[in-house]
């Protein structure tokens, strides 16, 4: 200190010179306009522009070819695949495809029940409307509701049948309790928004006693929403219960309604499965490691279809005889621990890129075990994550077309069919060139938003 | 031993008992017959050579470490391994870590809400409020809204330090809570911790900043190889102390 002092004291009678940042300047950019720029990527090299004029001519021809092909030399108006190679052979027959498009979309679901099916995907997409908006809080909160309500809607759309019928008890209240809970949110929403404060209130939240919010304890808070849901959804079983859907077999379920129902099963139980598995996985007890690790290790050793096979074969086998499986049911819950096995790979390679700081900080804080994966750790390590999930995803809805193979009318049995269909014989190329391009947009514009959903959370941190 | 702080005298009760603590790590005997109280309201420092089981002795005190010998008692109560002594460790100590650990998801205020919402069950609003009026204490209640990522090394420990005050400890724990920062940021948080320590919380700091412990600090504690050489007031054991090894670390650390 001593030292320090003296220091100080000899500086003193020297002025100190007082320091100004010089202006900072732009960077330098090197600027070539379009040509400039075409020449520099393209034509830089001998090598280089002779690879250019290689690829433009194998682009330009393929292009033509396809274009001829697909449209200029089409055929869009047929009765048979005979009229369309008389009008022009050279030409993709787009008239069957046409003819079949519907086959494609519901599979065999009876024509006049199919705005059943349209009806159902609506209140799917309305349920998730809300989740667009940043402004609005326990967004995860309407995810988990659709989650675990909307497949009951959905069933109940598409599936049909009376009351305590075909339609079991459990489900017939499950479903009013969906309907009833996609109305508590859209009330919420619309109390909010005259309420012309920010969006305040959704989800759980109380729908009646805005003043009283601020003053109640959550348990009042949370006991009277759960009246105020009942008494909606209360309404929506008087609604219901004066209709009266025909009964569609799940037989009759097909084409690319089916497709998106199990690919839409397996994305969302995808996570729920893995995370159980990725924790088993952790888990210190011994049974429930070696468990997990068991499925984990034996579901992605084995190819889908075989997985998809045991389902269909097996499962009925183990199961108590009084229980009858469908065969959909068979397959969802075999897509499901496909899914959910590689998901939780993904998922235990986030985990473990969270540091011991995270764990130590929340325990010293008194957070428990759960709170503190479902609080702190697990969205932290899904973000993580995302373009992998992204990935799976993406895989996942491309592998669900095998379930051709074990019989169920999807998307690609559909196709197939095509060609045996009297009036069609032999057409196979279209369809499936109609579902490559269906699958590629779908893909395509899936793993855009897994880009910019990656863009949009590294802003936030 | 309490004879120099006018505090301590007035409030004899022990805050924190810890008898011969002994810890191994394999054969590495980390923790050598450690034994100390703290008083209630006392401002501990702990200093010594690096690896000498500072930061083990002080994560024994919140079962973040375990050890295989000795006694902690925490005001009068003493702890086991079990659901009552991880609850009571839990009410009545904080912990600022070295690497801040900030929750990277959340932002700064929802850092210091986490807790109070889901653990104190407070609704939201008072939440929100009583977490600001912790941020505005430590200087960055403008800040509520930014992510850990988006602030400085200084401002983010602040926000450490408001997290674990948030859950109202009654004894805070610090290690080496301004070894990771750049030095122009040492001192906005030594400032906030000077400013707690007038509160009459209870600190035990470990920390190479010899200047805050001659300060702020009842008592100072030099650790070596796992014991405790000396423990005193500080202008006993920083200026004249009775041990070389305490001599031949001040030299190098002042
Ligand atoms: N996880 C561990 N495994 C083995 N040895 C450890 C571990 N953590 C710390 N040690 C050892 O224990 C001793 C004390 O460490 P620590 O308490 O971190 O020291 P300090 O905080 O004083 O620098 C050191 O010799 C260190 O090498
Ligand atoms: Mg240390």
């Amino acid at each position: 200190m001593e030292k320090i002092h003296s220091d100080t004291e000899r500086d003193d009678y020297k002025p100190l010179k007082k320091f100004v940042a010089s202006p900072a300047r732009p960077p330098k950019r090197e600027t070539h306009g379009v040509i400039g720029t075409i020449r520099k990527r393209f034509f830089n090299s001998i090598g280089n522009s002779l690879l250019t004029c290689i690829a433009l001519a194998v682009l330009f021809y393929l292009g033509k070819w396809i274009v001829n092909w697909a449209v200029i030399d089409a055929v869009f108006v047929a009765d048979t695949r005979r009229q369309c190679f008389d009008t022009s052979p050279d030409g993709a027959c787009w008239a069957g495809v046409i003819s079949w498009f519907n086959g494609l979309i519901y599979g065999r679901f009876p024509v006049q029940e199919q705005w059943r099916v349209n009806l159902g995907v609506v209140i799917g997409i309305v349920w998730l409307l809300p989740l667009l908006s940043k402004r609005i809080p326990l967004r995860g909160a309407i995810l988990l509701s659709w989650v675990a309500l909307f497949p009951f809607v959905g069933a109940y759309l598409f599936l049909g049948g009376r009351f305590g019928q075909e339609l079991g008890l459990f489900h017939g209240i499950m479903t009013c309790a969906a309907f009833g809970y996609l109305l508590l949110i859209y009330l919420n929403l619309i109390k909010a928004l005259i309420g012309s404060k920010t969006i305040a209130v959704a989800g759980l939240h109380l729908l009646f006693v805005p003043f009283l919010e601020k003053r109640l304890s959550r348990r009042v808070v949370a006991i009277s929403s759960m009246l105020v849901w009942g008494g909606l959804s209360a309404i929506a079983a008087l609604f219901l219960s004066s209709f009266d859907l025909p009964l569609v077999p799940i037989e009759r379920w097909g084409g690319l309604f089916l497709t998106f129902i199990i690919a839409g099963f397996s994305i969302t139980m995808a996570i729920p499965v893995g995370v159980i598995l990725a924790l088993g996985r952790r888990s210190k007890l011994r049974v429930i490691h070696w468990l997990s690790l068991g499925v984990i290790e034996i579901v992605r050793s084995v190819p889908l279809i075989t997985v998809l096979f045991m389902a269909v074969t097996l499962l009925p086998i183990f199961m108590p005889s009084d229980v009858e499986f469908n065969k959909l049911s068979q397959v969802l819950v075999a897509v499901c621990i496909f899914a959910g096995a590689y998901m939780a790979e993904n998922i235990r390679g986030g985990l473990q890129a969270i540091p011991k700081g995270q764990f130590e900080a929340a325990t010293t804080l008194g957070f428990g075990y759960w709170q503190t994966m479902f609080l702190i750790v697990l969205p932290q390590a899904l973000r993580m994550m995302i373009p992998n999930i992204m990935t799976s995803f993406i895989s996942l809805l491309k592998d669900t077309t095998l379930v051709s193979i074990i019989g169920l009318f999807d998307i690609m049995l559909m196709a197939r069919n095509i060609a045996n269909d009297k009036d069609w014989v032999g057409m196979h190329t279209e369809p499936l060139v109609l579902i490559a391009i269906l699958f590629f947009v779908l893909c395509f514009s899936m793993s855009q938003y897994s880009l910019n959903l990656e863009k949009r959370i590294k802003v936030d941190r | 031993m309490t004879s120099s702080n006018p505090n301590v005298q007035l409030q004899p009760n022990k805050a924190i008992e810890i008898s011969s603590l002994n810890k191994w790590y394999g054969d590495h005997h980390v923790l050598r017959d450690v034994t100390l109280d703290i008083y209630e309201g006392e401002i501990m420092v702990i200093c010594g050579p690096s690896g000498s089981g500072k930061s083990t002795l002080i994560r024994s005190l919140n079962h973040l470490e375990e050890y295989q010998d000795g006694h902690v008692a925490i005001f009068g109560q003493p702890l086991a391994r079990d659901r009552r002594s991880d609850r009571l460790i839990h009410n009545t100590m904080g912990m600022v870590f070295q690497s801040f650990n900030l929750f990277p998801h959340l932002t700064v205020l929802q850092n210091c809400t986490l807790g109070l919402t889901w653990l104190k069950k407070m609704p939201d609003q008072a939440a929100e409020k009583f977490a600001l009026t912790l941020l505005d204490r430590v200087g960055i209640a403008h800040l509520a809204s930014r992510y850990p990522g988006q602030i400085s090394g200084g401002q983010q420990q602040r926000v450490a330090i408001s997290r674990s005050l948030a859950m109202e400890p009654k004894i805070m724990l610090f290690d080496e809570p301004t070894s990771a920062l750049d030095p122009e940021m040492v001192k906005e948080v030594l400032d906030v911790m000077m400013d707690l320590s007038k509160t009459g919380m209870t600190m035990v700091c470990v920390t190479h900043e010899m200047q805050f412990a001659r300060q702020v600090a009842d008592r100072v504690v030099f650790m070596a190889d796992g014991e405790i050489v000396e423990v005193g007031p500080p202008e006993q054991v920083l200026v004249n102390p009775e041990w070389d090894r305490t001599k031949d670390f001040l030299q190098h650390v002042l």
